[in-house]
């Protein structure tokens, strides 16, 4: 179809706004970003900046504190992700099983994913207390230990609450996602099976995984930068102590950049986080292709 | 023999999603336990999962509810969520359907870099977003929040009502076109009704976002009065100070009804988008 | 046709559901509203030829403190009274948040017009050159200046020009449960090798099974550390504050954390952990025997735990006789200020009602008259008055609260056993030494 000059002007109306909006919140912002990146640029010479090309660049590399928060965030992510999504499709295939209750069960494992995340840390933080619930419930009730557990006062004891935290807060939105998946999967694809005689882990193996392989790689996807972007549970549960060990890449981002004014810093480390996202995005991509 | 089987199968499958949910609900209803009981109760011991019933009190939403602030942070958390929900409908809508229907300069380019926004985490850009609000003085104010929440928002919106849109029969179009509709008719009486369900899942995702987001509200806005209600409510926490529980829970119990009642009227639109999203994905 | 309508249903709803929420968190605004009256102060009659000013005060007074509802309950009412067509905006911001806001906010230029300083961060805010000399400025400085005590205002002091007012001082003094001591049958710790013995012989199990400290300390920073590194006759800094080798780094200072990693590592001290106790709860509970608090912790005591039965004594003496390190908030002014409205402000805080009103809630007054008055007396601040005689600034350069964060770091990982107290030691001198020479 040819476009008129009335068509291309309305066109060019739909699209304005939201040109407009993303042009000036990301757009700039990204390219600005990358500019700083390459300058001095802290609290001392906001205004007058030395261009130092790929300094920033090899600070935030050669910095163990960064590289201590980037093996957190990665641990994080390889631990998460996969729980999740294993977890997530267990839920998904076992609510698919039920003739009944099936949208009361759906909300209630939907219910962690919109708790804030502000809310869900507090909660957290509050159960994994030394003094805590959970630490009584061990040592008192059950017995499995006769010390209270310092969940948070170590770099992988604090961890391993995040990662808890993000497992619990991700199931829901992942059995929602695979349970759509789940009704795209032929069902005669599933009586041929058992006519071959394959058993209920033959035919998952066999039908279900691979019916539902579009939707695991979104989900791995989705994931892996929803890993990425941990923030506000190990800012809100142990705020990076003891020392900077249980920082990850966003909030040591934000540490340098808003109680150290290193933005010069802090604009590397997000370009070096964004690019490896990007790279990760891309393996993951090609590696399910070639499953195929 | 084998139905009394498949019926033990069913009964297991049961169980096995009550107790997960037990595991999985358990957090939340500790929250609220905690919020009912009096502040001082909190270090008791032994610890209780229930307060004693002569404990319960609503002392602690009383408190809540008696102080202006925390009001006001939700009536701010309120409006900022509904404008941006409105706003990004708005303007993802008609970025994904220019861009799924029509071939202009630069298109394949937007795309691509919506497509790598949904990449790169949002919080990586507050530093130059902060030099943004405030070259645009909207520091300290919910207009400092609102247009980065829709710019955060549109990529994956936009993302996914171009599915919805791709769904919409073309001949529709050529449809209107012949009775003399132009490009504006088609958007908003073809398009628009029929990706409405889209449109509606997106929302719910886009308010819960704009609801709960934390590091840019707490980096762009100071006064107690203007702040929403995730700060509000990690403002609990002094460095020195003791930490009143109950009221943190209190506030927490109150500003999950919101987003409860906005999901549960929604949930039906929700699952559809993000099928949608799914397989297209 | 039908499937639209379904929608506009839904926007409907949720846009209901949306508006009902708003209404009903609105409705009690109503009965709240005679606790507070800020719109009051925005209505001036129109004959009124005063400008209409709204400074924004910035403070660190906890949200929920005494302090925070005095401030804006008593104080900030009653100077708007005094000065139509000037409102105070006070902010409340968590004390290292209050820090990093200031920071950003004088690099965006959206400082407040005067805010309550950390004397420790004075010097840091001076060298950006966002704080107003006042001496220079204000006509009435001397006047204010004599009303107010000499020792304090020199935290305030840089180059001989003063920065700030100040608004109240203090000192950590030790606090002790009166019954875990009694019924171990200790005298209260004079010495520091007494201390150490003490939080050995305190802490351990109560008969619940729930573990006790002999001592609690809520951080690792130059706050909580100072007064253990001079009392034992260590050092931060040499006299002049510009190398930290040889000081930060001597046997002195290295002993005095390796004692909080020794006690620490017996199970006889903790708080600084994610995971712990907080302090006025722990204290309250009987779960830490002992803290270095300053004044303001009775009146939190007497809200949270009225009954509980606690004693005061100096910081424990060792080499370096008994030393605690010096508090105290100044009052500061910044560049970007409605001067004149702010000045108004800064005087009222600094004068004789306010320092009483803030007396009531454990703050010590730096104003002359308002140290004399009853309620001073009553509020029995002649422990910390004692202690103040005995106390020691951080050091007062510009870099100091990078530092903090370093020396922070470094003492965690020795509690922690990843560094012994001499390495640890040693490598932050050598940071120290370079951010001095900045």
């Amino acid at each position: 179809m040819k476009l008129n000059r009335e068509s291309k002007i309305q066109i060019g109306v739909l699209l304005l706004p939201g040109l407009l909006v993303f042009g000036i919140f990301t757009f700039y912002p990204i390219v600005r970003l990358f500019w700083m990146s390459f300058f001095k640029w802290d609290f001392g010479s906001f205004l007058n900046q030395d261009f130092i090309g790929l300094e920033n660049y090899r600070t935030v590399l050669s910095d163990r504190n960064f590289m201590t928060a980037f093996a957190n965030t990665l641990v994080y992510t390889i631990i998460t992700v996969p729980a999740q999504m294993i977890l997530g499709l267990l839920v998904a295939i076992l609510v698919n099983a039920v003739s009944r209750f099936k949208i009361g069960f759906r909300v209630a494992y939907y219910l962690p994913v919109i708790t804030s995340w502000v809310i869900a840390s507090l909660i957290f933080r509050y159960v994994f207390n030394t003094e805590g619930l959970l630490n009584y419930f061990l040592t008192n009730v059950i017995h499995v230990t006769s010390q209270n557990i310092h969940w948070l006062d170590s770099r992988w004891g604090g961890m391993a609450v995040a990662m808890l935290l993000g497992i619990w807060k991700g199931i829901g939105w992942n059995m929602v996602v695979f349970l759509a998946a789940l009704q795209t999967v032929p069902l005669e694809l599933y009586e041929s099976a058992s006519l071959d005689g394959a058993g209920g882990w033959q035919k998952f193996v066999h039908v279900t995984l691979p019916g539902i392989k579009g939707t695991v790689l979104f989900a791995l996807v989705m994931l892996t930068i929803g890993g990425f972007n941990v923030y506000t549970s190990t800012k809100l549960i142990t705020d990076g102590k003891p020392g900077h060990d249980t920082e990850v890449v966003l909030t040591w981002m934000y540490y340098k950049a808003f109680s150290n004014g290193k933005f010069g810093y802090s604009a590397a480390l997000s370009f070096i986080i964004a690019f490896v996202l990007a790279i990760l995005a891309v393996v993951q991509f090609k590696l399910m292709q070639n499953k195929e | 023999m084998r139905i009394s089987r498949q019926k033990v199968m069913q009964l297991l499958i049961y169980v096995l999603l009550i107790a997960g949910i037990a595991v999985v609900v358990l957090p939340m209803i500790y929250m609220i336990s905690t919020s009912l009981k009096p502040n001082g109760a909190l270090y008791e011991y032994p610890p209780r999962f229930f307060p004693k019933l002569k404990e319960i009190t609503g002392e602690n939403y009383r408190y809540i509810l008696s102080q202006k602030k925390f009001i006001g942070n939700f009536v701010n958390s309120l409006l900022v969520s509904t404008i941006t929900v409105f706003a990004s409908a708005i303007v993802s809508s008609a970025l994904a359907f220019c861009i799924a229907r029509f071939r202009f300069p630069g298109r394949n380019f937007l795309f691509v870099f919506i497509i790598l926004t949904m990449i790169i985490p949002g919080t990586t850009m507050i530093v130059p977003q902060y030099e943004l609000a405030v070259k645009l003085h909207t520091i300290n104010s919910i207009w400092g929040l609102i247009p980065f929440y829709v710019a955060w928002v549109i990529p994956y919106s936009t993302f996914m009502i171009k599915g919805f849109v791709e769904n919409v029969p073309r001949e529709l179009d050529e449809a209107t076109y012949m009775d003399g509709g132009n490009v504006f008719t088609v958007y908003f009486h073809v398009a628009l009704p029929l990706i409405q369900p889209g449109i509606a899942s997106v929302s719910i995702f886009n308010f819960l976002t704009a609801w709960e987001e934390f590091p840019w509200a707490n980096t762009v806005i100071n006064d107690d009065l203007k702040r929403t209600l995730p700060i509000a409510i990690s403002g609990f926490f002094g460095q020195h100070q003791f930490t009143q529980w109950g009221y943190v829970f209190a506030l927490s119990v109150l500003s999950l009804i919101p987003i409860l009642v906005v999901f549960i009227s929604c949930q039906r639109f929700f699952i559809q988008g993000l099928t949608a999203g799914s397989v297209k994905g | 046709m039908k499937e639209r309508k379904k929608i506009l249903a839904i926007l409907l709803t949720t846009v209901t559901c949306v508006a009902a929420m708003c209404g009903c968190g609105k409705s009690p605004v109503n009965s709240a509203s005679d606790s507070e009256s800020q719109e009051t102060a925005t209505v001036t009659d129109s004959e009124e030829p005063a400008e209409e000013v709204t400074i924004n005060f910035w403070h660190h007074y906890s949200a929920q403190s005494p302090e925070n509802a005095t401030l804006t309950e008593v104080l900030i009412p009653k100077f708007e009274e005094e000065n139509p067509g000037i409102t105070v905006n006070a902010v409340s911001h968590e004390w290292a948040d209050l820090h990093d806001k200031l920071l950003i906010s004088a690099e965006s230029d959206t400082l407040p017009d005067v805010a309550r300083l950390d004397s420790a961060w004075v010097p840091e805010f001076q060298k950006m050159g966002i704080l107003v000399p006042l001496n220079k400025e204000m006509s009435d400085f001397g006047e204010v200046s004599d009303s107010l005590l000499e020792s304090a205002m020199t935290t305030a002091e840089i180059g001989g020009d003063q920065y700030g007012l100040a608004l109240n001082t203090n000192t950590k003094i030790l606090y002790y449960n009166v019954e875990m001591f009694e019924e171990a049958e200790l005298s209260v710790p004079e010495t520091m090798d007494e201390f150490a013995e003490a939080c050995r012989i305190l802490s351990g199990t109560k008969e619940n099974g729930q573990q006790v400290w002999g001592y609690d300390e809520p951080a690792l920073s130059g706050w909580n550390l100072c007064p253990f590194i001079w009392s034992m006759g260590g050092a931060i800094t040499n006299e002049e504050q510009t190398q930290a080798s040889g000081y930060l780094n001597s046997p002195q200072t290295v002993a005095a954390i390796q004692m909080f990693a020794d006690l620490y590592k017996e199970g006889a001290i903790t708080g600084w952990n994610s995971g712990d106790i907080p302090m006025t709860d722990g204290f309250g509970t009987g779960r830490y025997a002992m803290l270095l608090e300053g004044p303001w912790k009775v009146s939190e005591m007497a809200g949270a735990y009225p009954d509980f039965d606690y004693a005061t004594a100096p910081v424990p003496a060792g080499e370096g006789g008994s030393l605690s390190v010096l508090g105290g908030e100044d009052i500061s002014m910044f560049q970007s200020a409605h001067k004149d409205a702010a000045w108004k402000f800064m005087k009222f805080m600094t004068s004789a009602f306010a320092q009483e009103e803030m007396a009531k809630c454990g703050q010590i007054p730096c104003n002359k008259e308002a140290l004399e008055s009853d309620t001073v007396k009553e509020a029995d601040f002649a422990p910390y008055i004692e202690q103040l005689d005995h106390a020691k600034s951080r050091p007062t350069v510009a870099s100091w609260s990078e530092i903090d964060s370093e020396l922070s770091v470094a003492a965690t990982a020795v509690v922690n056993g990843e560094k012994t107290a001499q390495e640890a030691m040693d490598e932050l001198a050598a940071k120290v030494d370079a951010l001095l020479a900045e």
